[in-house]
């Protein structure tokens, strides 16, 4: 990149940089007004599965991730609108193409009155992607900074990670390539500041209740394995004037059946979510309570691109055409999911939907075309699939489906294996596999981590396809200092890789849950299905 | 009989070993690691991650150093939970567990006896019937489907008790779950009992008891009971081992942090780790419990003697 290209992008970004100082004013979720509060402000919410851990690095779940945002407060933070907005940052700017400047708030404390400052970070940073620490997802958001690769790899000290405290209340941060989404990537869990002293004066056991030190809106108060975690509001927290609750349990049931009936009896406010199955029953029984938001995720069929049927593109197009989405959504999977004929979902940040020219033809014309790639390719009727998903009723559910439209279709035969989910992941990542069930649903809103499945070589594209033409053309679309035209790009790149049929989409992921109606604060709208608990408060009932 | 106890305790270590060996290789056989997951684990990461856990040494290496943890009493860090140690977890759920499944085990117990005996004493009158009628209920229908019948009725109907959860041993979130061990159990050890009883009041002792003129109550009480209590000790350990580990449907259902549920998770998240440490308390425990139905024994049948 030449001197002046450079000087181009700096000017861009200054201007952008004072959009930003705008957004970095409004924060808090507000509470209608005229809205009657309950005078017991206190919210259980089920929240799944067990958190594998409450220290920042160690997080690698939703549900972990979820309590974690509680507890702690990164630079930036997700809204109840799947908004970035400030978090500890009051305002950022981007000096250069890959110079990010976050100017922290005066007013941000640790839970022991402690000031937060711009040093926490680089600690906590620097501790995340230490191969010492050995975070499992560390070399996800490692990309994001300079050196951070190098870093969890070993081969650089912790000291060169691309982060840096210019005084105690400003953190300059600098990334590899322009990474305009940069603000949602530090607002993940990971990215938290952590406390220095507590870590090192209770070691492992520093996330235990009592010995905890956080920065979030709440504190850590109890903590039972496997049965909830309880959080009260934090006194010390710079915007707790804005937080209406005092104090939330977050169940650990995973059970489907388990959630609804705790909602039923009144032991928990908001579902998890719906066990399969249970969506058209439950809506019409409870229809205001009933939520049922599309997610920025997609669930799709993996292709194993270099197995020897399917490394022709004829037969993954065949494969592809010939299942019937709207089907599939309104009658088999039946819970307001929505049918996906690309990689890109509804609301994704930096990229337009797609869609295959074949998805409006009907369906006789599409099965028509299908057998004649088919016969092209060489393929017979009776020809055998392999079909591998992990054992769920509803995953079942929809192999048996998707067989039965290649069977009856196309006249293929499908050998189904169920397996452990650990054993399917193994077996994907591995290439073990024919045709693979698969999902993806994203940590922060931005078109890179759905492009990252079709690029070539990336550690999530378990579908080993290449697209060199495409991934020039996610290169270019980074380099951009224009949104639109990063955009255009993008959506080009995706065009481009989902022609080659890497993948089967199929469906845009919803979350249908019941959430009782004094709960106040839930947005159908949030795509990115995180929810902080002092975006909620509770009407009087 | 002292040195039998010893005996017997001292079988526990190598049973024990083997138990750990073979749950060991199985364990390591089994296909899909720890550190599998849906966002692929970087290989400089994993090979962190098998260097803090021992997983980058021979499978033999591995299995000393966890012996030689084990021997100091030390059952490992736990893959899945990050923040707790196995020995942590375990000491969190097993009191859980001992506290739901012994209590429901002692009820099931007196109740399952006196069951027994009201049926073996009016044995194919109405009372018989009836009371094995409502006995055998909770043989019949699984827990899965009696679990949600008490929940449905008790929490949800009549909203008397909470569906599920914990807090800190707090008796209303224990009813429930208490009860629906209960009622599995229960009619196992009342029909036991029942026949059990039948055969022993049959016995020529008893006859001659009778022919003594002594009451019926002190006919059963004194001279029948004891012989009868035999079949029912010999079921005893098994059910209260599965009360108290293997609850996985009830802890599931009710949402307890109980064992069963670190079990299945466990198996499922391939923490190794944890999985051990809790078949070795299982083993430990059966081991235990085995050892008190055999002095059980002694003490109901004179004829054993250690």
């Amino acid at each position: 990149m030449n001197l002046r290209h450079m000087q181009s992008i700096a000017r861009t970004f200054l201007t952008f940089a004072l959009a930003a100082g705008a957004l970095a004013s409004a924060c808090a979720a507000t509470i209608p007004a005229g809205t009657v509060l309950s005078p017991r402000q206190e919210f259980v919410r089920n929240n799944g599965a067990e958190p594998e851990s409450l220290d920042p690095a160690l997080i690698e779940s939703v549900n972990a991730a979820e309590i974690g945002r509680d507890l702690f407060e990164g630079l930036t933070s997700t809204d109840h609108h799947g908004t970035v907005v400030p978090g500890v940052a009051e305002s950022w700017k981007q000096t250069d193409a890959t110079t990010w400047v976050f100017k922290l708030r005066k007013t941000a404390t640790w839970s022991n009155g402690q000031p937060v400052t711009a040093d926490d970070f680089v600690y906590a940073w620097r501790r995340f992607l230490d191969p010492k620490t050995a975070a499992k997802i560390a070399s996800t958001y490692a990309v994001y900074l300079v050196n951070g690769l190098d870093v969890v790899n070993g081969k650089k000290p912790v000291t060169d990670l691309g982060v840096r405290a210019i005084d105690k209340l400003t953190l300059e941060i600098r990334t590899p390539n322009p990474v305009p989404f940069l603000p949602g990537v530090v607002a993940v869990a990971q990215y938290s500041p952590v406390p220095r002293a507590t870590i090192e004066k209770f070691g492992k056991d520093w996330t235990k209740p009592g010995n905890m030190v956080g920065n979030g809106a709440f504190v850590l108060k109890d903590w039972q394995v496997n049965s909830k975690v309880i959080v009260e509001k934090n006194p010390k927290y710079w915007d707790a004037a804005n937080v209406a609750l005092t104090r939330v349990t977050f169940l650990c049931v995973e059970d489907g059946n388990a959630d609804l009936k705790l909602y039923q009896s009144g032991e928990e406010d908001m579902m998890e979510q719906l066990s399969p199955g249970a969506y058209t029953a439950l809506k019409a029984r409870y229809p205001s309570e009933m939520h049922n938001g599309p997610l920025l995720g997609l669930r799709f069929y993996a292709l194993n691109n270099a197995d020897p049927l399917l490394k022709d593109i004829r037969v993954r197009k065949a494969l592809s055409m010939v299942i019937d989405r709207e089907i599939l959504s309104s009658k088999v999977t039946a819970d307001g999911q929505v049918p996906l004929y690309g990689l890109a979902v509804k609301g994704l940040a930096s990229i337009g939907q797609t869609r295959y020219d074949w998805a409006d033809w009907p369906m006789d014309k599409r099965v028509a075309e299908a057998r004649k790639l088919l016969a092209e390719a060489g393929v017979k009727p009776g020809t055998k699939l392999k079909f591998t998903y992990n054992n769920s009723d509803y995953h079942k559910k929809m192999a048996i489906f998707a067989a039965s439209e290649w069977k009856t279709k196309l006249g293929l035969d499908t050998e189904m294996d169920s397996l452990e989910f650990k054993v399917l992941i193994r077996k994907r990542h591995d290439g073990d596999f024919q045709i693979a069930r698969h999902g993806w649903v994203v940590t922060f809103n931005d078109a890179t981590l759905f492009l990252a499945l079709v690029q070539c070589g990336s550690e999530v594209n378990d579908d080993r396809s290449c697209n060199k033409k495409a991934d020039e053309l996610i290169a270019q679309g980074n380099l951009s200092t224009d949104p639109a035209r990063r955009e255009a790009l993008l959506t080009q790149a995706a065009k481009l890789a989902m022609d080659d049929y890497p993948l089967i989409p199929l469906l845009q992921y919803s979350v249908p849950r019941l959430v009782k109606p004094w709960v106040g604060g839930y947005d159908d709208a949030n795509g990115m299905d995180r929810y902080r608990s002092k975006d909620f408060w509770i009407v009087k009932h | 009989m002292w040195a039998y106890v010893l005996r017997r305790l001292l079988v526990t270590i190598p049973t024990v070993l083997a138990v750990v060996t073979i749950c060991y290789l199985m364990l390591h056989a089994t296909p899909g690691g720890p550190f599998d997951a849906e966002l692929k684990v970087s290989d400089a990461v994993l090979a962190n991650l098998q260097a803090k856990y021992h997983l980058d040494m021979p499978l033999w290496k591995q299995y000393l150093y966890y012996l030689n943890d084990l021997i100091h009493g030390d059952l490992g860090a736990s893959f899945r939970y990050a923040d707790w140690s196995v020995n942590d977890l375990v000491k969190r759920a097993l009191p859980v567990s001992l506290a739901i499944g012994g209590t429901a085990m002692v009820i099931a117990i007196v109740l399952g006896v006196g069951i027994g005996i009201v049926a073996a004493l009016r044995q194919n009158s109405a009372i018989d019937y009836i009371v094995m009628l409502f006995g055998n209920i909770g043989s019949v229908l699984p827990s899965f489907v009696l679990g949600p019948l008490l929940v449905l009725v008790f929490a949800i109907t009549l909203p008397w008790l909470p569906s599920g959860g914990w807090d800190d041993f707090a008796p209303r979130y224990m009813i429930l779950p208490i009860a629906l061990l209960t009622l599995i159990n229960v009619s196992t050890i009342g029909r036991i009992m029942r026949g059990s009883l039948i055969e022993v009041l049959s016995s020529n002792f008893i006859r001659t008891a009778r022919a003594k003129g002594l009451p019926t109550r002190v006919v059963v009480m004194r001279h029948a009971l004891r012989p009868a209590l035999l079949p029912v000790v010999s079921v005893i350990g098994p059910l209260a081992i599965s009360s108290i580990t293997s609850a996985i449907v009830t802890e599931s259902w009710f949402s307890i942090p109980g064992l069963g549920r670190l079990i299945v998770n466990g198996a499922s998240d391939r923490d190794y780790t944890l999985v051990l440490g809790l078949v070795i308390l299982v083993t430990v425990l059966a081991v235990f419990l085995n050892l008190i139905v055999d002095l059980a024994y002694a003490w109901l049948d004179p004829k054993i003697r250690y």
